[in-house]
């Protein structure tokens, strides 16, 4: 059955992909402003960007953001350590798909934009049923992206296992997917863009997935405070809910998930 | 007792055990935490290193970029235009590890002989594109900035041959981003040491960025690589990179990095402590490791940063050494000071008991002193006169009679002056044991002056028993007598006799006429025994 709703995005994003080349090299009237050219971190993560092909969900979403916004924004493939240092300092705008906690807060502004669980992938000898299982086998180790930060559950065994000096740590996911596979770390914490990686590769063949037992943790739009003034950081936000409401963010992650998966991480 | 002492030990034996339990304790939280230190150090280090490392490359890949959008602008560049360029960059030492920049291109094999041929005319007579074996694409090295030295070499080197250079290039081609290759060792460098140092020593990289065919939209992988004209490219050495590196290395500390994540000498590209020149191969059993892995144009290393031998000093938050001596000494102070506490009782009563036991000792002494004379051990003068008035009470109440006699040496003091005082008091000891030889258990003898001795006999049935005692006494003293040191001395004595109630009925009276008596007997020559008479 046909939702109204969703023929009305349809038809809207339709109208608005035909206005698009007019509008790209243009600031739009009340949106952001750009007097300057904007800068953009990318991290290599799973479906979110790829460095290899270049492509991903992050560089859609910015894309569609300069679209939108009309303005010049550089993009620029760094490690999230480096993103988040960047973005605290005021020397990088924007990137995409990042978490919040208490720290963050005080140097970054968030529009969110969809919403996933973290599991845990582990390597099916160890025989951890459960995220407990794993912190007590003081054998197993962890490989953990510099700087990321997980769902309660998630943290919570990453900072004890750092505390027993557990982790081994990495900026970029693809080096701990090999070492999962020689079984120099036993687990890592994933998310739902990174399954294709996994199902699609040998490591489906000897690892499994565990839950976190975690809420969903909302993902979306970092803005450097330091920056971006308020009012941008708004109309910044303004786009991203537009984008939500439009549909387009539900087009791109329908792009990489099925439909299913895609709206229960879009409309949370 | 041997209870109690054993409970004494007990608890000090506890407190010792408690206290070095604690010591040990306190050491093993301050090993535990410096061990924590420790690692945040480390860990610290490695983030450091991992940091300088990624923003030097993307420092490398900017200035790739440079040359990438020289050709972005202009489809064609000129040698002499892209070595000015290279020349303007005035790469300094911050990039050391740039060994130049280049630029290589794509090359048909149907256009292999003419490509051949326009660069044998543009000046290069011995220009050819090398590779082994024929291929359908070509990727020749067409220029590498400054062109001198080694980079002369490179000239017409096919870098497509090379399954890890055309990893890079594909990697870069596709994703329109910096790609790096896995390490290479140059063949004309490498020293054929087995030992990885040496490969590590001249290990290298290449960095690619791709170049596109001018004017044409390359947003997707397919269109990157129906357009991809050749790459920018700047081969690396690890060694001068890291070299070059800003920022304060931690002393004591080894950083290696691996080509991929595999960690073998084949694999090493960089080594700032390579084991073979540190003292005993660098084994330190307190080796400390923290591994990272850092991904660099879609390239992964492992950063392996250890510790040496005298990090723990360097670092210098370790104070268990001095938790486990203080404690130690703290832990053995504290039981002696309960051994003391303990025993401290035990001696205290033993001091007591010592000290009453004196105390009584002095008191007996004292007792003995007012009743005896030290000398002769006979009763003194206070306890003869208690002795005579409880005998004159008697005697009152049994109206029965008592003898009481005075007996003076005759010719003691001669002895005293010839012979000494010590050869007297010896006579005088003789002389007392002597007279109590000769008296009953009943009758008293004592000493109240220097040669002059008290008979008290209670009960006497007549006068003649006490002359009979008198003379018997008289008779034994004028025995010679043997004296230690060899004296044979001979004294006599002359007593005076008084009888109860005859000659008087009070102490003094008894006293003074016995004394009387014992003159008169002096007076009439002496050595003899004389019974009062009144006058």
């Amino acid at each position: 059955m046909l939702n109204p709703n969703h023929l009305i995005f349809t038809l809207a994003a339709f109208v608005m992909a035909q206005a698009a080349p007019a509008a790209a090299q243009t600031a739009v009237q009340g949106g952001p402003d750009c007097s300057r050219t904007l800068t953009l971190g990318l991290h290599e993560h799973g479906l979110l960007y790829s460095a290899k092909t270049g492509a991903g969900i992050d560089k859609d979403i910015a894309d569609e953001l300069a679209r939108r916004s009309g303005c010049k924004i550089n993009m620029t493939l760094m490690p999230r350590a480096r993103i988040w240092q960047l973005i605290e300092s005021g020397a990088l705008d924007l990137s995409l798909s990042g978490i919040t906690n208490e720290e963050r807060d005080k140097f970054a502004s968030f529009a969110w934009y969809f919403s996933n669980k973290y599991y845990l992938l582990v390597r099916k000898d160890t025989g951890v049923r459960q995220l407990s299982d794993f912190q007590a086998d003081g054998k197993l180790r962890l490989g953990v992206i510099r700087a990321f930060r997980y769902s309660k559950n998630a943290n919570r065994l990453v900072d004890a296992l750092n505390e027993e000096q557990r982790v081994t740590y990495s900026t970029s996911l693809e080096p701990l997917y090999k070492v999962l596979s020689s079984n120099s770390i036993q687990g890592m914490i994933i998310e739902p863009f990174d399954y294709s990686q996994v199902s699609n590769t040998s490591i489906r063949d000897f690892t499994m997935i565990i839950e976190t037992r975690d809420p969903s943790i909302p993902h979306g739009l970092i803005m450097s405070n330091k920056s971006l003034p308020l009012k941008e950081r708004e109309k910044w936000s303004a786009l991203v809910a537009e984008m939500r409401t439009d549909g387009t963010m539900l087009r791109i992650f329908n792009k990489y998930f099925d439909p299913q998966l895609a709206d229960s991480m879009v409309n949370f | 007792m041997g209870l109690r002492r054993l409970r004494q030990y007990r608890m000090v034996l506890l407190v010792l055990c408690v206290s070095l339990a604690v010591s040990f304790l306190a050491w093993r939280h301050e090993k535990d935490n410096a061990q924590l230190d420790l690692h945040a150090a480390l860990d610290f280090n490695v983030r450091e290193v991992s940091s300088r490392i990624e923003q030097r490359m993307a420092a490398y890949e900017q200035v790739l970029h440079g040359a990438q959008g020289l050709y972005s602008v202009s489809g064609e560049i000129r040698r002499e235009d892209f070595a000015a360029y290279v020349n303007a960059l005035q790469l300094g030492p911050d990039y050391a590890g740039m060994q130049g920049i280049g630029m290589a291109t794509v090359v048909p094999a149907s256009q292999k002989d003419s490509h051949v041929l326009q660069m044998r005319q543009a000046g290069f007579a011995g220009y050819d594109i090398r590779a082994e074996g024929l291929h359908a694409m070509y990727v020749p090295v067409l220029q590498l900035e400054p062109f001198v030295g080694r980079n002369l070499v490179s000239l017409g080197l096919d870098l497509d041959s090379d399954p890890r250079q055309r990893t890079a290039m594909d990697r870069a081609r596709d994703s329109g981003n910096a790609a790096i290759s896995s390490k290479l060792v140059l063949a004309a460098e490498k020293t054929g040491a087995a030992d990885g140092n040496a490969d590590a020593d001249t290990a290298e990289f290449l960095m690619y960025l791709p170049v596109y065919k001018a004017g044409t939209q390359n947003n997707t992988p397919a269109a990157r690589l129906t357009n991809i004209r050749g790459w920018v490219f700047a081969p690396f050495r690890v060694r001068d990179m890291m070299a070059s590196l800003y920022g304060e290395n931690q002393a004591a500390t080894d950083v290696r990095i691996f080509d991929g994540v595999e960690t073998t000498a084949a694999t090493l590209m960089y080594d700032s402590a390579p084991r073979s020149r540190l003292k005993h191969g660098g084994q330190d059993p307190e080796r400390i490791v923290s591994t990272e892995y850092i991904t660099n144009g879609g390239h992964a290393w492992t950063l392996v940063v250890s510790t040496l031998p005298g990090y723990g000093e360097r670092v210098g938050k370790d104070k268990s050494r001095l938790i486990a001596v203080t404690g130690a000494v703290l832990s053995l102070l504290l039981t002696l000071l309960t051994w003391q506490l303990v025993t401290g009782r035990e001696r205290a009563l033993a001091l007591a008991r010592d000290m009453t036991s004196e105390l009584r000792a002095s008191e007996a002494r004292f007792r003995y002193l007012a009743q005896y004379d030290e000398l002769t051990g006979l009763p003194n003068r206070a306890m003869f006169k208690d002795r005579l008035q409880h005998a004159i009470l008697q005697a009152k109440r049994d109206k029965t009679h008592l003898a009481l006699m005075y007996l003076d040496l005759d010719n003691f003091k001669p002895v005293n002056d010839s012979l000494g005082h010590h050869v007297g008091d010896l006579l005088l000891r003789e002389v007392a044991q002597r007279m109590q030889t000769c008296m009953r258990e009943s009758d008293t003898v004592a000493r109240i002056g220097g040669d002059e001795f008290v008979v008290l006999l209670p009960v006497v049935e007549h006068e003649e028993d006490a002359l009979l005692v008198a003379e018997k006494i008289r008779h034994t003293l004028n025995q010679p007598f043997e004296i230690a040191g060899g004296h044979v001395l001979e004294v006599s004595s002359s007593t005076g006799i008084v009888l109860y109630p005859q000659h008087g009925v009070d102490e003094v009276e008894l006293s003074r006429n016995a004394d009387n008596a014992m003159y008169k007997a002096k007076e009439l020559g002496r050595n003899m025994v004389k019974m009062y008479q009144r006058c």
